[in-house]
C-alpha cells in the first residue's frame, strides 16, 4: 500500500528547527562522512529524504534521529547548505512530541510563549503552594527542625511527589516510543530473549555515553571536550536527582555538613555548574556548527539550569553561614525554579536522557533480530515468496 | 601489369616518432623499396608530415624531378592535404600521391617486427604500384549564387536569416505556418533567467518582415529542390491554395540552403499510466504555458490548484518511445515549479524526475533555487513510470500519483490537483519529405543527421544544406542560435569567395559505353546522376558526386569511370599487394 507524500509536513517541522532540509538533493555526502551511520541505519541521508516526503507516519518509528549524536560533520560537508546535523535534532524534538501522549511538548516546541506562560505558571504555584505551607505552620528564622518554614521530610514528600508525576510521564512516553519502533515500525520477528541479550546497553550506555565520545573523532574540539562536560554534566545531574528524591533530609540537616552525603552534591555542583556555563558560552559565541543554531528551548534549558544550580548554591552557603531567613528565601526561589524546570522535562529536549539510552537498546535488538532474519531467509531461500 | 616506365617515384617512410618505427623497421622497407624500377630514392625521417619533413618531399622533387610521389605514414585521413600541399608547393599535381598507411594499418595492430615490416613493405609496394598509374587531375570551381533558401521560420531560421540578409544577400525564409516564431512562439518565460519568449521573437519577426533583403513565404513549403551547391533551384508552393494565376509555384535560385524546422511535441497519449486525455486535468507542458499566457493557472473545473504534479521525461529516455534526452524539460520544469509558486505561493509542487540534468549556464544556480523554495523533488526509476489514479471523494485532491521513490524506496502516493507532464521533443512528422526534398539523411529517430557530429554540427553529407537547430537533435535556445548563426557563417564564407572548389575525384560517364539503363540513377547516394532524355544517357553533376564508387561497380556496361579510383590503379594495387618477393626481385632485374 501506498504512502501518502504529505508536502506540508516539512513546513511543521521548521517550527522544530529544520529550516534547510528542503535543500537536500540526496547526495549522500553525510552519511559517508557520518561515524554512526551503517547499513543497517542510514542517516542522515534517509531520514532527510523521508522528511521531505513527509513521511510522519514512517519517521515516528525510526530510530535513525537517535542514533546521532551532532558531530556536525555532515552539515560542513553538506554541499547545498541543507544542514543535516540540525534536521537530525530537529527530528529528535519532533520525536520527543511524538512520544508525547499530552500533545504539552508539541506546543512547548512550537510556541516559546506557550513554553514560558506554562513556566510561569508552574512557578508561581509552586511559589505560593511554598509560602502558603511554610508560613501557616513554621517561621521564616527558622531553617531546620522544629517549626522550620519548609522542613525537610515535607520536602522529601515534596520531591517524591514532583519525581513520580516526572517518572509517570516518562514511562509512558518511553512505552509509546517503545511500541512505536518496535511494533509499529518493526516488520520483522523479534525475539523476547533478544530483550535480554543487550539489556546491558541501557546502563552502559546511560553512563558511558560511549557513542557521543565516537563523534569526537570527527570534531576539532580537542580532549574530546564536549563529550566529556556533558557527561560531568549529565552525571552531576543523575547524582542531585537522587539526592534530591531520597537524601534531602540529610542534605536538609545541619547546621553540621554531612560529608559522606554532601560529598556527592559537591562533585555534583561541579559538574552541572561547569557544564552550564560550557553549554551557554557554546551556544553564545555559536563556535562549532552544532551550537550555531539554538532553538527557543535550548536556551531555556540551559538558563533555567544555570539558575537552579545558582540558587542551590546560594542556597546552601546562606544555611551553613547561619543566614537563616535569607536561606528559606533562596530556598523557595530554588524551588520555584526546579519544579517547572523538572516538570517541563518529559515535555523537552531533556527527555533524550531516557530516550537515548532506549534508542541504543532498541537499535542493537533490532539489528539483531534482522541478522536472525537474513540468517533464515539464506538458510531456507526456497520458501521465500 | 604495365608500368609506366618514364616515371620517377620518391618514397618517404615516416617513423611517427616512435609509432611506427617501434614495431616496423622503416630502414628495412627503404632499403626493400629503394631497389624498385622507378623508384628513384626512399627516405626515412622521423616526422614526415613535421615542416621539415615536408620541405625535404619539395626539396626533393625540385632537384630529382621525381615525378611521383608515395608517402607511408599514417591514415590518408590524417595528412594526405599536407602531403598534396608539399606536391603543390614543388609545382607537381597534388594527385601524383599515394599514401601507404603503415601505422593505423600495421605498426599499431601488429606486435611481430619482422612480420609487420614484411606488411609495411607490401603496402608500401602496393601504393607504389598504384602511383604509377596516377593521372594528374585538375579541381573544378562553380559559381556561387549568393541567395539563400531558409526552410522553418522558428527562432533558427530567422537568425540564420537575418545573420544572412543583413551581410547583404538574399534569403527566402519559408515557413508552413501563418506566422513566425515557431515552437519558441508558444512559450511564455524561458529558464533559468526567466527572459519573456516573446521579448526574443517580436524583435526579430518585426525586422524580417521589415527586411528588404528577406522573402517571407508564410503557410509555403518547398516541393522541389535541384541542382548542387551554389546553383540551387528551389520551388516553393502555398500550402492549402488552389492553383491560380496569383498563385503559381514561385521558383528561386539560390545558393546554399538552411533547413531550421523544429521539432514536435511527444503526443502524451501514447503512455497509459498517465490517462492523458482521459482524466481532464493532466495537461502537457505546452498547455500549461497557454494558461501561463492567459495569467491564470487552473484545473478544468476553474479551481486554483493546491498541489501540482510535475512529471519528467514523458516520451524520452525510455526503450519504448524516445531513448534520447530532451534536453529542456527539465530546466522548464524547473521554470514553471516557479511560475505556478509565484502565481499561488500557498500552492505544493511536486517535481517527479529521472535524473536532474542541469547542465547548462545558470541551470545549477535555477534548480538550487527552486529547492529553497520548496519544490518536493521526487525520483522514479526509468522503466517504473508513475501512475496516476483518480483519488476518492474524501481525499483533499484531485488526483493520486502512484511511484516507487528511487532514493527512498518507499511507494507512495502524491496528492495533486493538476499534472504537468513534460513532454518531449520529437522529429516532426513530415521531416522524412523535407529529408527527401533536399537530400539529406535522418537517423533512427528522424532527426537530420551532421555530416561529422563533433567538427561539422551544421553542415550535411549534401553540400550546400545545412542544419541547425531542434530538427537536428533536442536542444535549447542558445544552442539552437549558435547553431543557426554557425551555419549563417559557413554561407557567408562561402559566398565571400564567390566560388566554390569541387573535388577533382569524382566519376565520369563514358556515352559511347553508356545504355541508358538508368541503374546508377537510383543507386547514387548523392542525387549525383541524372539522365539526359535527348541523349538517353546518364550524366554526372560533378559538384554533387563524391566519387564514392557505387555508380563505377553497379554499371553493367562498365561505362562509368571513377577519376583518381580507376579499376586499373585499383587492381594495381591490389596486386602489389599479394607480391611474391621472387616477381619483385624478377621486376628489379628486367
Amino acid at each position: 500500500m501506498a504512502i501518502r507524500v504529505n508536502p506540508r509536513f516539512i513546513d511543521d517541522l521548521e517550527r522544530f528547527g529544520a529550516e534547510d532540509v528542503k535543500m537536500c538533493y540526496q547526495c549522500g555526502d553525510c552519511s559517508t562522512v557520518c561515524p554512526h551511520a551503517d547499513d543497517v541505519y542510514k542517516f542522515p541521508r534517509k531520514s532527510m529524504r523521508l522528511l521531505q516526503m513527509g513521511l510522519a507516519r514512517k519517521i515516528e518509528t525510526t530510530l535513525e534521529p537517535w542514533l546521532c549524536y551532532y558531530c556536525g560533520q555532515c552539515s560542513t560537508q553538506c554541499p547545498r547548505e541543507a544542514d543535516p546535523g540540525e534536521t537530525m535534532m530537529s527530528l529528535r524534538r519532533w520525536l520527543i512530541s511524538r512520544y508525547d501522549f499530552t500533545g504539552i511538548a508539541r506546543q512547548f516546541f512550537k510556541s516559546r510563549i506557550t513554553e514560558v506562560l506554562a513556566i510561569f505558571l508552574i512557578a508561581l504555584l509552586t511559589g505560593i503552594f511554598l509560602l502558603y505551607y511554610g508560613f501557616s505552620g513554621g517561621s521564616i528564622h527558622i531553617y531546620d527542625g522544629e517549626g522550620a518554614f519548609l522542613p525537610s521530610p515535607f520536602i522529601h514528600k515534596f520531591d517524591l511527589t514532583v519525581g513520580s508525576i516526572l517518572a509517570i510521564f516518562l514511562v509512558i512516553n518511553a512505552i509509546r516510543m517503545w511500541y512505536l519502533v518496535m511494533i509499529k515500525g518493526t516488520k520483522f520477528a523479534v525475539p523476547w530473549w533478544l530483550y535480554l541479550k543487550e539489556l546491558y546497553q541501557l546502563p552502559w550506555h546511560f553512563f558511558t555515553q560511549k557513542r557521543y565520545s565516537e563523534c569526537e573523532k570527527k570534531r576539532e574540539h580537542p580532549f574530546f571536550m564536549p563529550w566529556f562536560i556533558h557527561l560531568g554534566l549529565m552525571l552531576g545531574y543523575v547524582t542531585m536527582l537522587v539526592l534530591v528524591m531520597v537524601f534531602v533530609e540529610q542534605l536538609q540537616s545541619g547546621p553540621a555538613i554531612q560529608w559522606s552525603v554532601h560529598i556527592f552534591g559537591y562533585l555534583a555542583s561541579i559538574g552541572l555548574i561547569a557544564g552550564t556555563i560550557y553549554f551557554i558560552r557554546n551556544r553564545v559565541k555559536k563556535n562549532y556548527v552544532q551550537y550555531k543554531k539554538s532553538h527557543g528551548t535550548d536556551w531555556v534549558f540551559v538558563i533555567l539550569l544555570f539558575l537552579i544550580v545558582l540558587t542551590g548554591i546560594t542556597q546552601h552557603v546562606f544555611h551553613r553561614t547561619g543566614l537563616y531567613e535569607w536561606a528559606n528565601i533562596t530556598y523557595v526561589i530554588h524551588l520555584i525554579c526546579v519544579v517547572p524546570w523538572l516538570l517541563r522535562m518529559p515535555f523537552s529536549k531533556w527527555a533524550h536522557l531516557i530516550y537515548r539510552p532506549l534508542a541504543m537498546y532498541l537499535a542493537a535488538i533490532r539489528r539483531d533480530a534482522l541478522a536472525l532474519q537474513e540468517k533464515l531467509i539464506y538458510s531456507y531461500p526456497i520458501n521465500i515468496k | 601489369m604495365e608500368a609506366r616506365k618514364n616515371c620517377r617515384i620518391g618514397v618517404y617512410i615516416c617513423m611517427c616518432g616512435t609509432n611506427i618505427a617501434k614495431i616496423v623497421d622503416v630502414e628495412a622497407v627503404a632499403r626493400f623499396v629503394s631497389g624498385l624500377p622507378n623508384v628513384v630514392l626512399a627516405r626515412t625521417y622521423k616526422y614526415m608530415c613535421s615542416n621539415p619533413g615536408q620541405e625535404m618531399i619539395t626539396q626533393d622533387i625540385k632537384e630529382n624531378q621525381l615525378s611521383r610521389v608515395v608517402v607511408a605514414a599514417c591514415s590518408p585521413n590524417m595528412h594526405e592535404r599536407t602531403f598534396r600541399s608539399a606536391l603543390r608547393s614543388a609545382g607537381l599535381n597534388q594527385y601524383l600521391l599515394e599514401m601507404a598507411n603503415i601505422r593505423e594499418q600495421c605498426s599499431w595492430v601488429h606486435k611481430d617486427t619482422k612480420e609487420a615490416t614484411e606488411k609495411a613493405m607490401a603496402l608500401v609496394y602496393a601504393a607504389i604500384c598504384r602511383v604509377e598509374l596516377h593521372d594528374a587531375l585538375e579541381s573544378m570551381s562553380v559559381d556561387m549564387c549568393p541567395n539563400t533558401l531558409v526552410i522553418g521560420g522558428g527562432i533558427a531560421g530567422m537568425t540564420a536569416a537575418l545573420e544572412l540578409a543583413d551581410a547583404g544577400n538574399s534569403v527566402h525564409l519559408v515557413e508552413k505556418n501563418n506566422h513566425l516564431g515557431g515552437n519558441l512562439a508558444r512559450v511564455d518565460l524561458t529558464a533559468p533567467y526567466l527572459y519573456s519568449a516573446r521579448d526574443l521573437l517580436t524583435e526579430r519577426i518585426t525586422r524580417i518582415m521589415d527586411h528588404k533583403k528577406v522573402h517571407v513565404y508564410l503557410e509555403s513549403k518547398v516541393t522541389e529542390l535541384t541542382g548542387y551547391i551554389g546553383n540551387f533551384k528551389a520551388t516553393i508552393r502555398l500550402i492549402n491554395g488552389k492553383p491560380s494565376e496569383e498563385n503559381k509555384p514561385v521558383e528561386v535560385e539560390i545558393g546554399n540552403v538552411v533547413v531550421s524546422t523544429g521539432y514536435k511535441e511527444f503526443d502524451a497519449s501514447r503512455i497509459i499510466h498517465y490517462g492523458y486525455g482521459k482524466l481532464p486535468n493532466v495537461i502537457t507542458s505546452f498547455e500549461l504555458e497557454k494558461m501561463i499566457r492567459a495569467g491564470r493557472i487552473e484545473t478544468k473545473e476553474g479551481k486554483i490548484p493546491r498541489y501540482v504534479a510535475i512529471i519528467h521525461c514523458v516520451g524520452s529516455r525510455s526503450q519504448e518511445f524516445h531513448t534520447y534526452c530532451s534536453r529542456v524539460c527539465c530546466m522548464t520544469a524547473l521554470k514553471y515549479a516557479s511560475e505556478i509558486k509565484s502565481a499561488n505561493p500557498a500552492c505544493y509542487i511536486s517535481d517527479i524526475y529521472i535524473d536532474m540534468h542541469a547542465f547548462g549556464k545558470g541551470h545549477e544556480d535555477f534548480y538550487r533555487q527552486s529547492s529553497e523554495a520548496k519544490t518536493l523533488f521526487l525520483m522514479y526509476e526509468k522503466d517504473d513510470r508513475p501512475v496516476i489514479h483518480k483519488a476518492s471523494p474524501k481525499d483533499d485532491c484531485e488526483m493520486l500519483i502512484e511511484v516507487n521513490e528511487k532514493l527512498s524506496r518507499e511507494l507512495i502516493e502524491i496528492p495533486a490537483d493538476l499534472v504537468v507532464l513534460m513532454v518531449g521533443m520529437e522529429a516532426r512528422e513530415d521531416s522524412h519529405e523535407i529529408a527527401r526534398i533536399v537530400n539529406i539523411s535522418q537517423d533512427k529517430d528522424g532527426w537530420f543527421i551532421e555530416s561529422h557530429p563533433k567538427l561539422e554540427p551544421v553542415a550535411t553529407t549534401t553540400d550546400g544544406i545545412f542544419i541547425a537547430g531542434t530538427c537536428v537533435a533536442p536542444k535549447d535556445i542558445p544552442d539552437t542560435v549558435a547553431q543557426a548563426r554557425a551555419a549563417a557563417a559557413r554561407i557567408l564564407a562561402r559566398i565571400a569567395k564567390g566560388k566554390i572548389e569541387v573535388d577533382a575525384v569524382y566519376s565520369e560517364v563514358n556515352e559511347e559505353k553508356c545504355s541508358g539503363c538508368r541503374f546508377c540513377n537510383q543507386l547514387c547516394p548523392y542525387s549525383a546522376i541524372e539522365f539526359n532524355e535527348e541523349t538517353r544517357h546518364s550524366y554526372i553533376i560533378s559538384a554533387l558526386c563524391k566519387g564514392c564508387g557505387v555508380c563505377v561497380a553497379a554499371c553493367p556496361s562498365s561505362a562509368i569511370k571513377g577519376r583518381h579510383f580507376t579499376d586499373q590503379q585499383i587492381l594495381a594495387q591490389v596486386d602489389g599487394l599479394f607480391y611474391e618477393i621472387e616477381d619483385v626481385k624478377q621486376k628489379t632485374l628486367g
